[in-house]
């Protein structure tokens, strides 16, 4: 198929934009029409000229500024460069009954994960009936001991989970990982919609879009819900390894919009099995904790001892039962690469129901089958080790040499047990503002969305923070890799007349 | 019959600079099992702080310190006294081959017990020194293989607490042919988990009067699990069968799960630590119990 031209406003900001042949188009269908759903802010967008879209695009950018909504990049040869995150006008929309589905398919995921998280830690069921296999679980660094035979409150380790999502060519959406440690992003999405709603005001008037600005709320009350037994009015803090992490604004941000203390370890000690904080009143005790800071950090008594981050003691009083910890440690084993591929079965095994989400396609080298459907098809996918991560030892089919392919044919043959293969997955593209070129192009992105489980409580975002690759033809999203944003709308009702 | 032990632990630490605040976690208070009870606990610290206690991950009481108020100097005292019951120690094995092959083969048995059947940092063991590995016979009961490696262990290596330190391995260990009952341990460990027989370490007391080696200090032995029977502590520094005389404290996986005296001070500066323990039976009771 042929890309289609919208010559007839190529003076206006969609100047000579091409859908993509290859892929799909959020904004547009493949005859060059406007997908229904952003009918509305497409007229919107369309009356602008370069010039005035440009000034617009400036004054987001001074506003996210002003805010002091950054980051800071690590590789940067000057140490802690604060940098703001590349935010895109033109929102995401997702249509309501579109995002219902995809709900319940993010919540189904995180209570099965969360469900298998609680049995890998107690009686390991799952993996006496070989549906897991054991040495995996056992083999991850994340599978910790400390949390052997306990059980937190309401039997929730997973309270926030920040599931990532693609949409593909066939315009499914998949699970691309499931992110169960200290999932981050959240303050970007809720700084967005500020923004948006202050420049494009007119556009919240005319479309029924859903809110996120409760967020922090519901992320307190969960944090509430799971409080230690008996605790009925729980203090609640963030807990941040300090300034110089790179998400130190979302853990400000998280804190201030909750009413809540923000503390670093050394404002924390513990005293025969409670935590408290020390303030200027003397010591108040601490019920529940949101931890921003990895396992391994934690608690120098229990994990790395040179730790001067974590708060000694803390695990102790966490098994003692006077404090909670969001989320659990330990939560990190069941959304590594390898365990990923077992997800649908772990769906089907602790709520007998088929997966709602798609999960991608994985081909375990170890297989017979899947071992020849690799061999001959290489071209077509990715092939990663499973016990490598950040990028190391992975082939992507399409874009190898003969002789690399021949390379990689030979070392899955000789240790099949170590590859998996998965098709090349083409994320869909979404119509972005290009300042070097004054008009919107076609860029990949993907979604992340923020899912809460507390005790008897439930809450999936309705929203997320939809993630762009701003090189022209990159699949790489993240911020610190030259990655934007978009303000993510989930409809309220699939009526678009507005 | 039983025989009641009296165990103090005493440790003392001193800092060059001001310690400005502190937690200390001690793992010495003798367990509660099927073979000892726990008769009276007392501490005390030269602090006048209170101690509190919780329990780890495999159940067993640690007491702890917190402090928040300069200090340069910290004694610290345990007293227990311990019931000790006089068990049969077993006698050849309670499985046939077969059914014991069976179980350890077995894949849930792989499952409850696979702490005790991986290894670590300390235990495992180089390629270098696969001829070291004592392999179990086809025809050789767990029994009497654990017994033959108790004494290999034992003539293998060279008591010597001078080359080795609390963070050895047993490769080190394998190339030095000497160290304390931790290492000892260790290797007994690595070993026995080779041929994957569940075993774990053992930190506790033993008793002072019999002349054996590794008294004067806290002591180190392993318990590995014989089909059928259950577990079962070898001490391969003393080539002995761990019996009344042994006062268990704690087990895990390797010394990191039993390490005594963990800390952590906000201070500068260098630090002193030594420590002893005194254990003897108070009497022995001749009287049968109900």
């Amino acid at each position: 198929m042929e890309a289609v031209m919208r010559q007839e406003m190529s003076s206006g900001v969609f100047g000579n934009y091409q859908v993509p042949p290859q892929f799909l188009d959020e904004v547009f269908n493949s005859a060059g029409g406007v997908n229904p759903h952003y009918e509305n802010i497409y007229q919107q967008f369309v009356k602008f000229n370069k010039e005035e879209f440009k000034e617009l695009n400036e004054q987001a950018k001074s506003a996210f500024f002003n805010q002091g909504i950054t980051f800071s990049v690590y590789s940067d040869k000057a140490k802690g460069v604060e940098r703001i995150f590349p935010f895109d006008l033109f929102p995401r929309i997702i249509p309501a009954a579109e995002w219902a589905r995809l709900e319940e398919g993010i919540i189904q995921r995180c209570v099965a994960l969360n469900l298998f998280i609680q049995d890998i830690y107690s009686n390991k069921h799952i993996l006496k009936d070989k549906v897991v296999p054991a040495e995996l679980i056992f083999s991850s660094n994340n599978y910790l001991k400390a949390m052997l035979d306990f059980k937190p409150v309401g039997g929730i380790f997973t309270h926030i989970s920040g599931t990532d999502l693609i949409k593909h060519s066939d315009g499914q959406y998949y699970v691309l990982e499931d992110n169960l440690r200290c999932p981050s992003g959240i303050s970007y999405v809720l700084s967005n919609r500020v923004a948006m709603k202050r420049l494009l005001f007119p556009m919240f008037r005319k479309l029924n879009i859903s809110l996120v600005h409760q967020y922090p709320q519901e992320l307190l009350a969960t944090m509430q819900s799971v409080a230690p037994e008996g605790v009925d009015v729980p203090n609640c803090v963030v807990l941040t390894p300090g300034v110089y992490n790179s998400a130190y604004f979302e853990h400000v941000f998280l804190a201030h919009n909750m009413g809540i203390p923000l503390v670093e370890g050394r404002d924390l000690y513990v005293d025969k099995n409670f935590v408290y904080m020390k303030t200027i009143s003397g010591p108040q005790r601490v019920d529940v904790v949101y931890r921003r800071l990895d396992d391994a950090f934690l608690d120098p008594l229990a994990f790395k001892p040179d730790s001067m981050l974590g708060v000694p003691g803390i695990m102790a009083a966490y098994r003692e039962g006077n404090v909670n910890i969001l989320n659990a440690p330990g939560t990190g084993f069941a959304d590594d690469k390898a365990v990923y591929t077992y997800v649908p079965d772990i769906i089907r095994y602790y709520l007998n129901q088929e997966p709602i989400l798609n999960n991608v396609h994985t081909y375990r080298c170890e297989k017979d089958d899947d071992f020849q459907y690799v061999l001959e098809n290489m071209d077509k996918l990715v092939i990663k080790p499973v016990d490598e991560s950040g990028g190391y030892g992975i082939l992507i089919g399409n874009k190898a040499t003969k002789a690399e392919l021949q390379e990689f044919k030979s070392l899955i043959t000789q240790n099949r047990r170590k590859y998996i293969a998965q098709p090349i997955m083409a994320l869909s593209m979404h119509a972005t503002f290009i300042e070097e070129e004054g008009r919107f192009e076609p860029r990949h992105v993907d979604l992340r969305t923020f899912t809460l489980l507390g005790k008897d409580r439930q809450y999936v975002l309705k929203g997320g923070l939809s993630r762009v690759a701003l090189r022209k033809g990159s699949l790489i999203v993240n911020s610190s890799q030259g990655g934007g944003s978009k303000d993510t709308w989930v409809m309220t009702d699939d009526n678009f007349q507005g | 019959m039983t025989t009641t032990y009296e165990i103090t632990y005493s440790t003392h630490n001193t800092y060059e600079e001001d310690v400005r605040e502190a937690l200390f976690s001690f793992l010495v208070i003798p367990c509660q099992d099927e073979t000892q009870k726990l008769k009276s606990l007392r501490f005390s610290n030269s602090l006048q702080l209170e101690a509190f206690q919780y329990q780890n991950t495999f159940g067993f009481e640690v007491a702890q310190l917190y402090n928040a108020r300069p200090f340069k100097e910290l004694g610290f005292q345990m007293i227990a006294t311990v019931e000790k019951e006089h068990r049969f120690l077993p006698f050849g094995n309670y499985y046939s081959l077969q059914e014991e092959q069976s179980l350890l083969q077995d894949y849930n048995f792989y499952i409850e017990h696979h702490l005790f059947l991986g290894t670590g940092y300390y235990t495992t063991i180089d390629q270098v020194y696969t001829d070291k590995v004592l392999i179990r016979q086809e025809n050789e009961s767990v029994y009497n293989y654990l017994n033959r490696l108790n004494l290999y262990v034992y003539q293998m290596l060279e008591f010597d607490p001078e080359p080795t330190h609390v963070c050895t391995t047993v490769n080190e260990v394998l190339k030095l042919g000497k160290g304390v009952c931790q290492d000892f341990t260790h290797l007994f460990i690595a070993l026995a988990r080779r041929n994957k027989i569940p075993c774990r370490y053992v930190s506790g007391y033993l008793n002072q009067g019999l002349n054996l080696t590794g008294t004067a200090v806290m002591h180190a032995w392993a318990e590995a699990f014989i089909p059928g029977f259950g577990w079962q502590g070898y001490d391969p520094t003393n080539n002995l069968l761990a019996d009344f005389n042994y006062i268990k404290v704690a087990h895990g996986c390797d010394y990191n799960d039993c390490s005594p005296l963990k800390g952590v001070l906000k201070t500068n500066g260098r630090q002193k630590t030594t420590y002893g323990v005194k254990v003897y039976p108070l009497l022995l009771s001749a009287h049968t119990e109900q």
